[in-house]
Order: structure tokens, then C-alpha cells, then sequence
């Protein structure tokens, strides 16, 4: 378990790369929307595994997190006039370095409050990203200019895919790595039980700062590729129903495992796009519909849609 | 006059609404002693209160008393089914010593998101709706601050519940079994005590808790499926006591009612929002364990 990803997870993610320079010539516009849309949602779900997954701890300002690395992307672009290739870097920097501050004081007792504070925080942020005006345009929402790659604008979702597919591929090529790490047994030492981590030598409080910190991390790059591919976003958005929307995805596909994650990112990621062409008496159901999906998920499938999966695999070998 | 009039006036509507931020406070901290839980759909109860009791009120036309009876029984018994069947499902494979509680509020979230859900496709509720007041007649004046009649009578029915909380659980068998429960549930399983019926009525009780915070917010606020965003207060106020003391939550929900009407005149009304956020942050730096808790302060590692 200990040491380097297996090369046959690493090599798959070439797969990956090919197809993103592959389909955007053949594959139909909406298709490959759909596509660049998933690999975010991959970004934004497997970072949110880490922290509730993985680590077993609270973490509910992930959208905030997403927020700050859309508005602090676009914005660096905007104001600045710096491209993508170091914008996106930044705004995740501090998406992370804020989740690093939030922590800090909120592991120090028990494990209600890290729940609270980073409650309370993406509350915070939403009402931020709607009152900054001068900032983020409040509640109009913001009109972002396209970003720059290499001197290239990337106008349309065809130009973005390719980059999406390699900023995907390195994000799960750290994730395999971050699974075999040191730190990433301690993120699985302290979900499993914090008194027999301690007992190990694990510090737990800064094993679970940095958890915080690295899945805000990695909501920030799902910022960052967000504005690869759309020009608008609004303050609505990042607020609790996207949470629920990511959490669905971690639980029904499976939380702790990038490929389950990878399930349900697809299961459910193509869900409101199904709601969005619904005829409108259904569309207030959609609360409901969610809850149900994951109430009856976390009530009937511990280890999600994967799980079961590998549950019958193996009773078909025994 | 002036100022002054502005600030004794927020100082009687505070304390009005920081009780009902106190009443969803405890709500939340009994199910969080008990449980270690904590009820993200704390909010959504209160919703289901309000609306259960304009069900009541103009559906089935029964008197307003009734809503203080009918109102709790309800919520009481939405709690117990989803402890019977949604939290004691997702527990029920994980009684370890160290239960894992991602999964169990991950079921609270889920529970918000369903009662919203319910709540929304009912066709009655299309309409941004008010209860009528507990109380209607002339205000009263106290110098030039002005209170409601239903204001007072938040207060007393408030006063009541704790009143009745605390005889429950300092005087009554029950009360004293729920308390050695979410003591030591261990112990308390081996003295006899049905741990399961106690996890049901803990939360059944503080289903009910919210649900008379419901009828008692809803004539002040309009209804809407999203009024549990309240829940944010409740937290802070929690929080300031310790998410522990109940005497805590009371203080910390006046405390935070008094500090919101303070921060909109003097800091700026669209600055209430975030108030919770900040007092939540500020106790987490500077007073972790919050002002109220008086026993052990690290229960986990």
C-alpha cells in the first residue's frame, strides 16, 4: 500500500489526455459540454472525498472554496490581465490557504465545530460573493472574458476540453500519489479511529487541517477550470444545493475511492441537465428528488454504487 | 431619543427573537449531547412546524391553543420515524466504538433537502403565507419603546417550554434516563435503560422543540419552504454556550437576537446576515469552549 501509485492507474490517465484532444474534432457541441462539466465535477468531488471520505471529517464550505477559485481566477484575469496558467494556481492557492485558516482553530475540540465553522464560512462566502459589488458584481452576477493559455483564447467548449483533460489527469495523478502518501494514510488512520492514530505518533489536528486544506485546494482548481468553459456565474449557485449536489455524487458512487467517486460524478452529474429538459411540473421536485437520492443512499449503499459493485464481484469469486 | 430610542427598542425585539433562536439552540444541543450529532436539518423542523400548525389552523380551522399541542406531537413523531428509520439504519452497521458520524449527518442533510422537498410540492404553499399573530390588540409602551401583545406571548410560551424542559429533565424518570443515556450510553444500557427508545424520544423531543419555535417565528416572518436558514442563528447561539449547556442556549440565543438588532444600527442592516458567521469564528478563536461549559471540555480527542 505504501509507496508509488500502480502504473497501470497512472497509464490509464493518458486515456484520458487522448480523449480530451481527440473528441472535441468529431464529438457534438453539447457532448462535449457535458464532458468538460463531469471533469470539473471530478475535480470538485474528489476533493470533497478527501476531506469526508478519506479523513472522515466535516467540510461544508467546499463550494466557497469552489467560489473563490471562479471569482479569483476570473477576476486575476479581468483586473490583472494574468493568464489562466498562473491565475488558476493563485486563486487555488488561496482557496486553500483559507481552508488551511479555517481549520486551524476549528479542529482544536470536538468534531462539531469544524462542521459549524465551515458551515457558517460558506455562508459567509455566498453572502460575500452577493454584497461585494465592486468586486464580483453582486448579484447581477459576473461576465468573465475568456481566459488566455500560451497567448490562445480559449473561447468555446471545444477549445477547453483538451485542457480540462490534462489539468483532470494531473489532479488524479496527485490524487493516486496523495493515496499512497504518508499523509494520505493519516487522513485514513484518523477516520478509522483518532484515539489508535494518536496512539501511532499521528498528529491528528494538523492531519486534519491539511485535509481541509487540501480539498479546498482542489475546489479551487474546479474554480479555475470552471471558467475554462463558462462566462457567467452567479452568487446563486454556490450555495447549498451545489453542496448537495457534490455530497450526492461522493455518497452514491462511493465515497473513499477515486473510481466510485468517478461513478457517481457520471450517475449524477448528468442529473440536472436530465431536470434542466424536464417539463416544468417536475421541476419542483427537484429538492426532493435529490434528498430521496441521498437519503436512500446513505441508508442502503455504506460504500455507494462502487461498493456494491465490488460486493457482488466478489461473491462471484467466492 | 434618537439613538437611544433605536437601541432600547432593538434590545426588546432581540430578546423576543433570541428566544426563539434559544428554543432552536436547544433543539440542536440536546440531539448533539445525546447523539453527537449534529441536525443540519434543525432549520427544516422548524419549517415543518410552521407549516404543520397553518395546516392546522386553516385546514382543519381548529383554535390557536391547539397548534401548542398538535404541533409537537407531530414533530415529535416526524423525528422518531426518521430516528427509527433513517438514523438507526445508517448506524445500525456501525456500532463500533467510534462510530463514524460523516454518514449520519450527511442523513440530516438529506433529511432538510426531503422536507424542503415535500414541503414545495404541496400546492398550498405556493403562496408566501404568514400565521396570524398569537395575540392580536394594542401595543404596549414601555417609555417609548413599543412591544407587541405577540411578542410578549413569545416570550411567555418560550419561558414555558424551558420551564417544562428543565423540570423534565432534572425531576422526572425519563428526563434523568435521557440524561444518564447521552452521559454514557454504555452504563446506561446496562442499568436497564431502553437506549433506543431514549435515542428516539431525544430526538422526537427535539423535533418537537422546533416545531413550537415554528409557530412562534411565523408570524413574525414570511413562510417560505427556505425560513430554516434560521438554523444559522441557532448554531451561534449554540455555540456561544458550548453546544453543551442548555442554560447556555438561552443566553446565547438573547445574546445573539440583541447583537444582530445591534449590528443593523450601527454597523449596516445588510451586515446582520453574516453576524452568526462572525460569532461562530470569534467563540471558535477565542473561547472554544464556549462561556457555558462548565464540564469536561475536550470529550474527543
Amino acid at each position: 500500500m505504501y509507496g508509488s501509485p500502480s502504473t497501470r492507474h497512472l497509464l490509464s490517465l493518458l486515456w484520458l489526455v487522448l480523449a480530451g484532444f481527440l473528441f472535441p474534432s468529431w464529438m457534438p457541441e453539447y457532448f462535449i459540454y457535458i464532458m468538460n462539466m463531469l471533469m470539473m465535477y471530478m475535480i470538485l468531488a474528489v476533493g470533497l472525498d478527501i476531506v469526508m471520505g478519506w479523513s472522515g471529517q466535516f467540510a461544508f464550505a467546499h463550494i466557497a472554496f469552489f467560489g473563490i477559485g471562479i471569482y479569483g481566477t476570473a477576476l486575476l484575469n479581468m483586473r490583472l490581465g494574468i493568464p489562466f496558467l498562473l491565475g488558476m494556481p493563485l486563486a487555488a492557492l488561496l482557496a486553500g490557504a483559507v481552508g488551511y485558516l479555517i481549520a486551524l482553530p476549528a479542529t482544536q475540540l470536538r468534531t462539531v465545530y469544524l462542521a459549524l465553522a465551515t458551515f457558517a464560512f460558506s455562508e459567509c462566502a455566498q453572502w460575500a460573493f452577493r454584497t461585494w459589488e465592486s468586486l464580483t458584481k453582486g448579484p447581477d452576477g459576473l461576465r468573465m472574458t475568456a481566459p488566455q493559455l500560451f497567448g490562445h483564447v480559449v473561447t468555446n467548449d471545444r477549445d477547453a476540453m483538451p485542457i480540462i483533460a490534462i489539468i483532470l489527469a494531473l489532479v488524479l495523478a496527485a490524487t493516486f500519489y496523495l493515496w499512497h502518501s504518508k499523509l494520505g494514510r493519516q487522513f485514513h488512520a484518523i477516520r478509522d479511529s483518532e484515539h489508535v492514530a494518536m496512539a501511532s505518533g499521528i498528529d491528528v489536528k494538523r492531519t486534519k487541517v491539511w485535509a481541509l486544506a487540501i480539498s479546498a485546494f482542489y475546489a479551487g482548481i474546479a474554480g479555475g477550470v470552471y471558467t475554462l468553459f463558462q462566462s457567467y456565474v452567479h452568487p446563486d449557485g454556490l450555495g447549498v444545493s451545489m453542496l448537495v449536489l457534490v455530497l450526492s455524487m461522493v455518497v452514491v458512487g462511493g465515497s473513499g475511492s477515486v473510481a466510485g467517486v468517478g461513478l457517481g460524478v457520471v450517475l449524477l452529474g448528468i442529473l440536472p441537465e436530465l431536470l434542466r429538459s424536464a417539463p416544468k411540473g417536475f421541476l419542483i421536485w427537484q429538492e426532493f428528488t435529490y434528498g430521496a437520492i441521498l437519503m436512500l443512499a446513505i441508508m442502503y449503499m455504506p460504500k455507494g454504487v462502487w461498493g456494491l459493485w465490488q460486493r457482488i464481484q466478489q461473491g462471484r469469486k467466492a | 431619543m434618537g439613538t437611544w430610542n433605536l437601541i432600547w427598542q432593538g434590545l426588546a425585539s432581540g430578546v423576543v427573537t433570541g428566544c426563539v433562536y434559544a428554543l432552536v439552540a436547544l433543539s440542536l444541543v440536546i440531539v448533539y449531547k445525546s447523539t453527537d450529532v449534529v441536525n443540519f436539518a434543525g432549520g427544516e423542523l422548524v419549517m415543518i412546524g410552521a407549516y404543520l400548525g397553518l395546516f392546522i389552523l386553516l385546514g382543519l380551522e381548529w383554535p390557536y391553543v391547539a397548534l401548542f399541542v398538535m404541533v409537537p406531537i407531530g414533530s415529535f413523531v416526524l423525528g422518531g420515524l426518521f430516528t427509527r428509520f433513517s438514523l438507526d439504519k445508517v448506524s445500525g452497521r456501525a456500532m463500533v466504538k467510534h462510530a463514524n458520524l460523516v454518514p449520519l449527518v450527511v442523513a440530516t442533510i438529506a433529511l432538510s433537502y426531503l422536507l424542503k422537498g415535500i414541503v414545495r410540492v404541496i400546492p398550498f404553499t405556493e403562496e408566501v403565507r404568514r400565521l396570524p399573530p398569537l395575540m392580536t390588540g394594542p401595543p404596549i409602551f414601555l417609555g417609548d419603546v413599543v412591544i407587541q401583545q405577540q411578542d410578549i406571548a413569545i416570550v411567555l410560551v418560550t419561558t414555558v417550554v424551558m420551564v417544562i424542559l428543565w423540570l423534565f429533565f432534572g425531576y422526572t424518570f425519563v428526563g434523568k434516563a435521557l440524561r444518564a443515556t447521552s452521559q454514557n450510553i454504555r452504563a446506561a444500557a446496562l442499568l436497564g435503560i431502553p437506549v433506543n427508545l431514549m435515542k428516539l424520544s431525544v430526538w422526537g423531543l427535539s423535533a418537537a422543540i422546533a416545531g413550537i419555535a415554528g409557530i412562534l417565528l411565523a408570524p413574525k416572518l414570511l413562510m417560505t419552504p427556505d425560513m430554516g436558514t434560521v438554523v444559522m442563528l441557532a448554531f451561534a447561539a449554540a455555540i456561544i454556550g458550548g453546544f453543551s449547556s442548555l442554560p447556555g442556549c438561552v443566553v446565547g440565543g438573547i445574546a445573539l437576537g440583541i447583537l444582530q438588532n445591534m449590528v443593523g444600527i450601527f454597523i449596516s442592516p445588510q451586515a446582520i446576515a453574516v453576524t452568526p458567521f462572525f460569532v461562530i469564528m470569534l467563540v471558535l478563536l477565542f473561547k472554544p469552549q464556549g462561556f457555558f461549559d462548565t464540564t469536561l471540555a475536550v470529550k474527543k480527542v
